[in-house]
C-alpha cells in the first residue's frame, strides 16, 4: 500500500520538472523540499550576502547552522575542514524551492553531440574515468526542445548552430550590450563565429509573465519581474495546479527504505509537524518509485545514507561508482579593457551575458575538448572591485578609487566553462565523525580533477585572451588555472549513467543499478558536464526521465 | 565587540585615507565606519578583538615614528600613507600582537572598507548610494529608453 505513486527528493530544475510532467500525467507525487518556498523579497538583494558573493552569508539558506559538509583540500589532506553553506569550499547548493534557478545567471545550452562521446573522439587519458553517454545527443534533443518551450528560453536559433535543433527558440535572443557589441567586432575580425547565448529569461513577455527589465542585478539574486526561468514559476505550478502534487518544505531526506529485492518502498525524512511549526519529527512516506533531485552532492550522499545490509555501501554502489567523478566546470577567465570610445552612453545593461562563441569546445589541437566562450554579467560594485581591477592596481587610496571609476564600464571578461576530464578520486563520501543537526553524516569532498583539465583550461585562456586583444582590448591579463576539485554550482557526475552496470550508477533513464523504481533526475547523472553551463542538459534528462515514467506501461 | 573612543578615532582615521574624498565622497561621508562598527559585533565578532588590537596598534606606531604626542588621526595625510604604505608590506616600527600581523590587519581592513563602500546601502555603509552614483551603477534600472 502505498501513499503516493511517487516520491521526489529536492525541488529545483530536475525535481520541480519531474513533479509536473508526473502530476499532469495522473499520478500522486509528494514533493519534498529542504528549504522553504522563498518569495521575491524573501531572497535580499544583499551584495555581501548572496550567490555570487557569499562572503558572510547566502540569500536562499534560510537554516545554514547544523549542515556543515567536509572539504579535504588535496594540499592539506592532514586537515579536513568543516565548511558552511556560504564558504567557497562548501560547493554551494541553493536551497529553496526552485533550487538554483532561484538565482542563476540563466545561461541555458544544449551539450554538442561530441559532449556525449568523449571516450570516443578522444580517448581515456590514464587516470581519468572519461566515458561516453549511454545516450546520443539525438536521443536528447526533443527533450532540449521541450525544456527551451515550456521553462523558456530566449536564443539565436539562425546562428547557434553546434548542436541540430528542429524548431526555433520561443523567444528572441537578448539585445547586445556596449561589451557584447564590442566583442562582436573582434570576433569578426579574428573569423569567429559568434552569437548571443541562450538564457531562460523572457525577453518577451511568455507563459504569462513579464519580460527582463535588464536590471544591473541579476545572476546571484531572485528576479524583481519573474522573467528569470526555472521550475519554480513553470513546471512546479503546473504540478500544483493538478491537485496531485504535495510539497512539504524543510523536509530533509534520511534514507531511502528499500525491501529484500532492491525495490525502494518510502522515504524516512524530517520534516515540521506542521507547516510553520518549528517541532521537527522524523516521518516516513511509501510510494512505488522515488526521485531524487538534490543535486550531484546530497544526492550522492543520500544514496550512501541509504546503505542497508544488503546494500551495505549505498544504493546503486555495486561497482564502487556511487560519489565519484565529481565535476564541475574551471572557469578560465581573461580579463580586458574597452577603449572609453567603445563604452557609448549608458549601453551597459543587464543581465549581461549576451555574446559567445562555440568555436572552441571541440577540435583544439593538442587538448581534449574545450568550452564556450562568452562575456559575463554586469558586476556588482563590489565584485568589481574585488576580482576586475589590474593587478598592479593599488588597492587603497585615491588610486584605486580613481581605477575603479575609470574602469568599472570598460573592463570586460571573457571565460568559458572547460569540460573537465573527470577523475574518480574526486568524489563525495560520507564523512566518518562530523553529522548534521539530524545526526546523519555529511558530505564528505575529496580529491581533485584530472590534469588534462588543466591543460585544455590553459589552451582556452589563451583563446579568452585572443578574443579582447582581437576586439582591441588597451590591456589584457589573466590568471593560470591550477589543479583542484571543481564542482560549484554546475556540480555532476556523482551517479553517473552507464549501459553497463559495472561502470555507473544509473541506467541510461536514470534508474538506479540494483534498484527498479529509484530514479536520479539531477547533475548527477552526467557522464561528463559539456563544455557549457549544464542546466539545460538537466531540464532535459528530467522531462526524459519523467515521460518515460509517465507512459502506460 | 566594538571599539574604544580611541580605537573609533582611529579606525575613521584609518578609512580617510584607505578610501579619501575628492570630487566624490570618501568612505567617512559614506558612513563606512558604521559598516565596519556594525559588523565588529556581528559577522566579524570572531576577527574582532584581532581588529580592534590592530586599530590600537596603529595609535603605537604614529607615536614609534613620530613621538610619544602623536596618535595615528593626528599625523598629517602623508604621514599616514606612508606608515599604511610601510604596514601593507608588513614593514612595522612597532611589535604587533601575537594575534594579527601588521599586513594581515591593514589587508583586512582595506577588504572591510571597500565592503562598506561598494556593497547596498542597507549594510550600513555607501550612504544615499554614493559610491554607486561615482560608478554609474544602477541596480534597478537596465536598458535606457531609446
Amino acid at each position: 500500500m502505498s501513499d503516493y505513486d511517487v516520491i521526489i527528493v529536492g525541488a529545483g530544475l530536475g525535481g520541480g520538472i519531474a513533479a509536473g510532467v508526473l502530476a499532469e500525467a495522473g499520478q500522486r507525487v509528494l514533493l519534498l523540499e529542504r528549504g522553504h518556498d522563498l518569495s521575491y523579497p524573501a531572497i535580499p538583494a544583499d551584495h555581501l550576502r548572496n550567490h555570487r558573493l557569499a562572503l558572510y552569508g547566502d540569500n536562499t539558506t534560510a537554516d545554514p547552522a547544523g549542515h556543515p559538509r567536509v572539504f579535504l583540500d588535496s594540499a592539506h589532506p592532514e586537515h579536513p575542514r568543516i565548511v558552511r553553506p556560504h564558504d567557497s569550499a562548501y560547493n554551494l547548493n541553493a536551497f529553496t524551492v526552485g533550487g538554483g534557478a532561484r538565482v542563476w545567471g540563466m545561461q541555458a545550452w544544449r551539450f554538442h553531440p561530441d559532449d556525449f562521446r568523449m571516450a570516443s573522439r578522444y580517448g581515456v587519458p590514464e587516470g581519468s574515468s572519461l566515458a561516453d553517454w549511454p545516450l546520443s545527443y539525438d536521443e536528447l534533443a526533443p527533450f532540449y526542445e521541450r525544456a527551451e518551450h515550456e521553462i523558456g528560453v530566449a536564443g539565436d536559433h539562425a546562428r547557434d548552430t553546434h548542436a541540430p535543433r528542429a524548431r526555433d527558440f520561443p523567444m528572441p535572443p537578448v539585445p547586445l550590450n556596449a561589451q557584447g557589441a564590442w566583442l562582436a567586432r573582434g570576433a569578426a575580425a579574428l573569423g569567429w563565429p559568434a552569437f548571443t547565448p541562450p538564457l531562460a529569461v523572457n525577453t518577451t513577455p511568455h507563459l504569462g509573465r513579464a519580460a527582463c527589465i535588464q536590471c544591473n542585478q541579476c545572476i546571484g539574486f531572485a528576479c524583481p519581474t519573474d522573467s528569470k526561468n526555472g521550475s519554480h514559476n513553470t513546471l512546479l505550478p503546473r504540478a500544483l495546479a493538478t491537485g496531485r502534487c504535495e510539497l512539504i518544505t524543510r523536509a530533509h531526506a534520511a534514507r531511502i527504505l528499500t525491501d529484500a529485492s532492491g525495490r525502494a518502498t518510502g522515504v524516512e525524512f524530517f520534516a515540521p509537524a506542521a507547516p510553520d511549526s518549528a517541532q521537527i519529527e522524523r516521518r516516513t512516506a511509501r510510494a512505488k518509485t522515488i526521485i531524487i533531485a538534490s543535486g550531484a552532492i546530497e544526492t550522492a550522499r543520500l544514496l550512501q545514507l541509504s546503505a542497508s545490509s544488503l546494500h551495505p555501501h549505498g544504493l546503486g554502489n555495486h561497482s564502487g561508482h556511487l560519489g565519484r567523478h565529481l565535476q564541475g566546470h574551471y572557469y578560465p577567465t581573461a580579463f580586458g579593457i574597452m577603449p572609453r570610445d567603445a563604452v557609448g552612453e549608458r549601453t551597459q545593461f543587464g543581465p549581461g551575458v549576451c555574446i559567445g562563441t562555440t568555436r572552441f569546445n571541440h577540435g583544439n589541437p593538442g587538448v581534449i575538448g574545450g568550452a564556450m566562450l562568452a562575456n559575463d554579467f554586469v558586476k556588482l560594485p563590489i565584485i568589481a572591485w574585488r576580482s576586475m581591477l589590474p593587478p598592479d592596481t593599488p588597492r587603497w587610496g585615491l588610486a584605486n578609487k580613481h581605477a575603479l571609476r575609470d574602469l568599472y564600464w570598460r573592463v570586460v571578461d571573457v571565460k568559458g566553462p572547460v569540460q573537465e576530464i573527470p577523475s574518480p578520486d574526486s568524489r563525495v563520501t560520507l564523512d566518518p565523525t562530523v553529522r548534521d543537526r539530524f545526526g546523519l553524516p555529511v558530505a564528505r569532498l575529496s580529491g581533485t580533477t584530472h590534469p588534462e583539465t588543466v591543460r585544455t583550461a590553459e589552451f582556452i585562456r589563451h583563446r579568452a585572451e585572443d578574443w579582447l586583444r582581437a576586439s582591441g582590448a588597451e590591456r589584457v591579463w589573466s590568471w593560470p588555472p591550477e589543479l583542484k576539485l571543481s564542482a560549484g554550482q554546475h556540480q555532476a557526475g556523482t551517479c553517473r549513467m552507464s549501459a553497463d552496470p559495472r561502470d555507473g550508477v544509473t541506467d541510461r533513464w536514470g534508474r538506479v543499478h540494483g534498484h527498479d523504481n529509484v530514479f536520479l533526475t539531477d547533475g548527477s547523472l552526467h557522464v561528463t558536464n559539456g563544455g557549457f553551463n549544464p542546466a539545460l542538459t538537466i531540464m532535459a534528462l528530467a522531462f526524459r526521465t519523467a515521460a518515460h515514467l509517465a507512459a502506460p506501461r | 565587540m566594538p571599539p574604544t573612543p580611541s580605537q573609533l578615532a582611529a579606525l575613521r582615521a584609518l578609512l580617510d585615507r584607505l578610501i579619501p574624498a575628492d570630487e566624490f565622497p570618501g568612505a567617512l561621508a559614506a558612513d563606512t565606519d558604521n559598516y565596519i562598527v556594525h559588523q565588529l559585533t556581528g559577522d566579524c565578532a570572531a576577527e574582532s578583538s584581532a581588529l580592534l588590537l590592530g586599530l590600537a596598534q596603529l595609535d603605537a606606531e604614529a607615536a614609534a615614528r613620530h613621538g610619544a604626542d602623536h596618535n595615528f588621526s593626528t599625523l598629517a595625510s602623508s604621514e599616514q600613507d606612508a606608515l599604511l604604505a610601510a604596514l601593507e608590506q608588513n614593514r612595522p616600527a612597532t611589535a604587533w600582537p601575537a594575534e594579527i600581523s601588521a599586513s594581515a590587519f591593514f589587508n583586512r581592513m582595506v577588504e572591510l572598507a571597500h565592503e562598506g563602500f561598494y556593497a547596498d546601502p542597507a549594510n550600513g555603509g555607501n550612504r544615499d548610494a554614493v559610491s554607486w552614483r561615482m560608478l554609474g551603477y544602477d541596480p534597478r534600472t537596465g536598458r535606457p529608453s531609446a
